[in-house]
């Protein structure tokens, strides 16, 4: 949990909202002050020469009948006005009549007066003004007056006061505030941190963050919380998708282990035969005549000859999954019919009623394509081969169910137990004996890779010495189909 | 546009004084000496106060027929200010009054002076001097010593040296005179009857 108080950004918003408030409070404080102190200098000077109109007014008599005492007496009542610090009287000659404080020295009163009016000098404010009795007549005398700045200094010292407390009152006010404000833009950011710190150090996809408003901060909380959601949905599919290719790679496995094994056993057959044969004819005690040994050597060669082509289908069959596809548009009824042809030496001299019904043309390899007819066709002759008369049917259906077109090869030959159906099309994996029916046991295997890479399914119905009959899918090309039948 | 021409003149007129004091100080200076070694310090001041009276004054509005009638010192007896109050008063003015200083003979001759200083050497007669001035409202001055005493309204007496006023007040109001309260606070209220 981040405590929300050390928090960088709660610290800035705090520092940006309270240097903003204090800048514009110091400002205003600043020009009201300043403000305050220039109309204050004007008005004390205003206010001296009020004061001095009605010192010069109240003194002129005694200056006119020459009464210093009477004149110390009204200037003695400055003493109320306590920033006064010296005043005199001059008299119609310039010379000082009386003065105030009555103790004051010499240095303190300009021997002679000045221009009448109000000005500063000296961190003072200074005035001369002109007694006259009656208007427009003669001038008996002349006022000065001194008073010092305190005045102006007190005032300043109480705005100053007044500005502090301002200042410090409304620097708690915007705290506060601030502090209240800045909620709305860091506790949002809090909710992210916390869950973005929720998703990175558990792992925890679940967590979404709480969204305040419709700002930007609640757009970016409901763009990270749809992140979070794609995130949980990428890692649900990716997991699925793991455990399929899991368990496809364990059902690989085990039939590389069969594959394996029924290799192994396929090519011991032959190899034991050789050995067996190859010892006999080594032992020397043993008088063998030269038609046997001729005999065995001749099945020494078949054996080798058996172990060759088991590992030439092999090769063959292994190849199937390395090359590339040819895709191409094929017609499968002129496949047919080149396949029935290569497998002449199957047939020959046999009855055989071959239909080829019309089939749709369709989309892949076709040298691949060849190789699935030539090996379903020479396993329906091969097993209907103790029938009087062979009957093989090649035709194709649009399956419903199968969304595609299904193609079938039907014999009439010995069929099979459909309790054996499920290891019809592995590697090695034979229903009859070798000796009953000849065969490598990769053909079915390899008719099945071969549909597999195209994208279809490969399935065999049968009953035992019913006939059998071995339906795939191709996808259809569109091609209008050719019908040909023929009859041998 | 009035006020700063009334303020121009104003201040030509204070200028005007100055000058004129100057003057008087550099080249009337014979005369002054003259008239200085004449007369006493005490009279000089006496003039000035006389002169400084024409402000601290209200005449009811009857003693001046125009703006510009002057006013009129008169003194009767001994004149002891022999020709300073002339040079005092010369070219001053007070608003648009000027000054004339007239030397009377006869009571009959103040008819129409706003300030008369009655001289010590018309003593004698001053009840009967004050008297006939009853029905005038003229400001009587005089350095006699019974002077209040007699109902005169301002008596210049002599204090350590220094001229202090003592005024009537009382009967300069009865005559229509208003005296200002300034010259009240530097001088000693006396009653008719009393010093």
């Amino acid at each position: 949990m981040i405590s929300s108080s050390a928090s960088p950004i709660r610290r800035k918003l705090m520092t940006m909202l309270l240097v903003t408030s204090g800048v514009v409070l110091v400002m205003t404080c600043a020009t009201f002050v300043g403000y305050e102190l220039l109309t204050y200098r004007k008005a004390a000077a205003r206010q001296l020469a009020t004061l001095g109109e009605i010192i010069a007014a109240e003194s002129t008599g005694a200056v006119a009948f020459d009464n210093p005492r009477d004149a110390t007496e009204i200037l003695a009542a400055l003493k109320a006005e306590h920033h006064i610090v010296a005043a005199c009287l001059y008299d119609k000659h310039g010379n000082i009549f009386t003065r105030y404080p009555a103790d004051a020295p010499d240095q303190l009163f300009p021997p002679a007066p000045q221009t009448d009016g109000y000005r500063f000098a000296d961190d003072r404010l200074i005035g001369f003004a002109p007694l006259v009795q009656v208007e427009g007549s003669e001038r008996l005398g002349t006022l000065f007056l001194m008073s010092d700045m305190e005045a102006m200094y007190e005032r300043l010292r109480l705005y100053g006061g007044i500005a502090l407390l301002v200042t410090i009152g409304a620097s708690i006010v915007a705290y506060l505030l601030a502090r209240a404000m800045q909620r709305q833009i860091s506790h949002p950011i809090f909710a992210l941190v916390e869950t973005a710190r929720a998703v990175s150090d558990r792992g925890d996809y679940s967590v979404r963050a709480a969204k305040h408003d419709e700002d930007e901060l609640g757009v970016l909380t409901e763009a990270f919380n749809h992140m979070l959601s794609q995130i949980e949905e990428q890692n649900a599919v990716l997991e699925k998708r793991v455990s399929e290719r899991t368990a496809e790679l364990e059902s690989a496995n085990r039939e590389l282990e069969a594959f394996c094994s029924s290799a192994a056993h396929d090519l011991r057959t032959p190899l034991r035969a050789i050995t067996g044969f190859a010892d006999v004819l080594l032992d020397g005690r043993a008088k063998i005549p030269p038609a046997d040994a001729q005999r065995f050597i001749r099945l020494i060669r078949d054996g080798s000859g058996q172990m060759s082509d088991l590992i030439h289908a092999l090769l063959a069959f292994s190849r199937l999954g390395r090359q590339p596809l040819a895709q191409q548009t094929v017609d499968l009824a002129d496949l047919c019919r080149e396949a029935y042809r290569d497998l002449s030496d199957d047939h020959a001299g046999r009855r055989v009623d071959l239909t080829i019904g019309p089939l749709p043309k369709a989309e892949g390899d076709p040298a691949l394509l060849r190789l699935v007819f030539m090996n379903l066709l020479s396993n329906a002759l091969k097993y209907s081969r103790t029938r009087a008369i062979t009957v093989v049917e090649i035709g194709a259906t649009h399956s419903v169910s199968e969304g595609a077109t299904v193609y079938f090869v039907r014999d009439n030959g010995v069929g099979f137990d459909m309790r054996d159906a499920g290891k019809l099309f592995g590697v090695f994996q034979r229903l009859h004996h070798a000796h009953e029916f000849e065969g490598t046991g990769v053909g079915l295997a390899t008719v099945r890779r071969i549909i597999d890479r195209h994208g279809g399914r490969i399935w065999a119905e049968a009953l035992p010495d019913g006939g059998a009959t071995f339906y795939f899918t191709l996808k259809n090309a569109n091609a209008p189909t050719s019908r040909v039948d023929a009859v041998v | 546009m009035m006020r700063s021409m009334r303020h121009g003149i104003q201040r030509l007129r204070r200028h005007g004084t100055s000058l004129l004091l100057m003057a008087a100080a550099l080249c009337i200076q014979p005369i002054t000496a003259t008239a200085e070694e004449r007369i006493s310090d005490a009279y000089q001041i006496k003039a000035v106060f006389l002169f400084h009276f024409a402000q601290f004054v209200e005449w009811p509005a009857a003693a001046f027929p125009s703006r510009t009638t002057p006013f009129v010192i008169g003194i009767l007896g001994d004149d002891p200010f022999h020709g300073y109050i002339d040079e005092l008063v010369k070219g001053e003015k007070v608003g648009l009054h000027g000054f004339i200083v007239r030397r009377c003979q006869s009571v009959s001759d103040t008819r129409d002076c706003h300030i008369l200083f009655i001289c010590r050497s018309a003593e004698e007669d001053l009840a009967s001097i004050l008297q006939q001035l009853d029905r005038q409202s003229t400001l009587t001055v005089s350095d006699a010593e019974s002077f209040s005493r007699h109902g005169g309204m301002v008596r210049f007496a002599t204090e350590s040296g220094k001229i202090r006023l003592k005024i009537n007040v009382d009967v300069a109001r009865q005559h229509g005179l208003a005296i200002s309260s300034k010259i009240l606070r530097p001088a000693t209220t006396v009653t008719a009857g009393k010093d």
